[in-house]
């Protein structure tokens, strides 16, 4: 598989998820767990592009796949314009569901739509955060599809 | 499968069987997955009849325009759509969650559903598919592979009540495909409201009138956040509410 543009290939345990490889192999600790049953988005990565939830694929699942977690998006100094729009916005507080909005986010602007706010708010959704009250994160995607 | 019969569980997308697995609710001893599996992705139509294979992604089948009416209302309505990236039909109508939106259009609109195991294949109607929660009438060694839905544009209407809008599990639902009315997410698995359906076969009524036949039928039972009776009022509204919606459609109701 190809994480964050980096070529990996090896052997994994069968019972093994995905973001519990993504985190103690791979020690890419950005990815979130939450509630590990998909319902919180905090594991929320891009795999081939589509934002998946991690705690819900086994590792082998992404034999093959090209992966992309929050080390992938940007770094201190060269945040993605999506980071920049979140710091801007004070688009999160705690930070544990962050990275999970980036990757849905990253999905919804891919598509290259424009979407009004209400129907950002339902395709955000799936993501919980228990900070901000969502309008910040709202506004820093819907910023970015200017 | 055949070799480990009830000790193998098909792997499918993963977004109801992986949390199963976490919470330890499910013990397989082995597990088949079946990602790659192409010719069970396949969907085609032919004869005004929509074949899918049981390994369509809901994201697929969501921006198909081939799909019946019915299916395209309704699938955006499952999880949201970081799950619909990763979960598919089969997987959805084999786990037979009695709140889940595959089963509902399956009875709405009669669907076949083919199963296969070493021994051959053969069709189940929708009916006879589904027994209860997480139970199908599928063998140990058989394996959903398509389901086969009639062509329908007009005469349907969807509808359902959660508590957090989209991609939450829906406390009640109705579908239709003109006369014939399903409820779900009310009892331990969708309900064909054939009172209902026989009160618009011999003319039908007002909406009111049609809720009030459908109060008086629909079996529901007490879950964690609502009520049977709570379920049954709401679940009667909705079926008022998509029977007016398919006529509004060109139903024929």
């Amino acid at each position: 598989m190809t994480v964050n543009g980096s070529r990996w290939s090896g052997d994994v345990p069968a019972r093994q998820t995905l973001c519990d490889f993504l985190r103690d192999e791979l020690e890419l600790t950005g990815t979130h767990v939450g509630c590990e049953q998909g319902a919180c988005g905090a594991c929320t990565i891009l795999g081939d592009g589509e934002a998946v939830r991690s705690c819900l694929m086994l590792a082998v699942q992404a034999d093959g796949m090209e992966l992309t977690t929050i080390e992938g998006m940007g770094e201190p100094g060269n945040l993605s314009t999506l980071q920049a729009a979140f710091l801007r916005h004070r688009a999160f507080q705690c930070g544990f569901c962050t990275p999970g909005f980036l990757a849905s986010a990253a999905e919804i602007l891919g598509s290259g739509r424009r979407y009004s706010r209400r129907e950002l708010r339902d395709m955000l959704s799936g993501n919980v955060c228990r900070c901000t009250g969502y309008e910040p994160i709202v506004e820093a995607v819907f910023e970015c599809q200017r | 499968m055949a070799e480990h019969g009830d000790q193998a569980m098909p792997l499918a997308g993963g977004q109801s069987l992986i949390p199963l697995l976490a919470m330890r609710l499910v013990r397989p001893g082995h597990i088949v997955d079946l990602s790659r599996v192409g010719e069970l992705q396949q969907v085609s139509v032919a004869e005004g009849r929509v074949s899918i294979g049981a390994m369509a992604r809901q994201r697929d089948i969501e921006h198909d325009p081939r799909m019946p009416g019915l299916v395209r209302v309704a699938v955006p309505h499952i999880g949201h759509f970081q799950i619909r990236n990763r979960g598919t039909v089969g997987g959805s109508l084999s786990h037979m969650d009695p709140a889940a939106e595959w089963p509902a259009i399956a009875l709405a609109l009669d669907a076949v559903m083919v199963a296969a195991s070493v021994r051959g294949r053969r069709d189940i109607t929708a009916d006879a598919f589904m027994i209860g929660p997480q139970m199908t009438s599928l063998e140990p060694e058989e394996l959903l592979v398509e389901v086969v839905l009639p062509m329908r544009t007009e005469g349907f209407g969807f509808a359902e009540v959660t508590r957090r809008g989209l991609g939450d599990f829906a406390l009640a639902g109705a579908a239709c495909q003109d006369k014939a009315v399903v409820v779900f997410g009310v009892g331990l698995r969708p309900q064909r409201l054939r009172v209902v359906e026989d009160f618009l076969n011999r003319g039908g009524g007002t909406r009111a009138e049609i809720s009030a036949v459908a109060a008086s039928e629909i079996q529901a039972t007490d879950a964690i956040h609502t009520s049977s009776h709570y379920r049954r009022v709401v679940a009667a509204a909705l079926v008022g509410a998509v029977i007016e919606e398919s006529q509004a459609r060109g139903g024929v109701a």
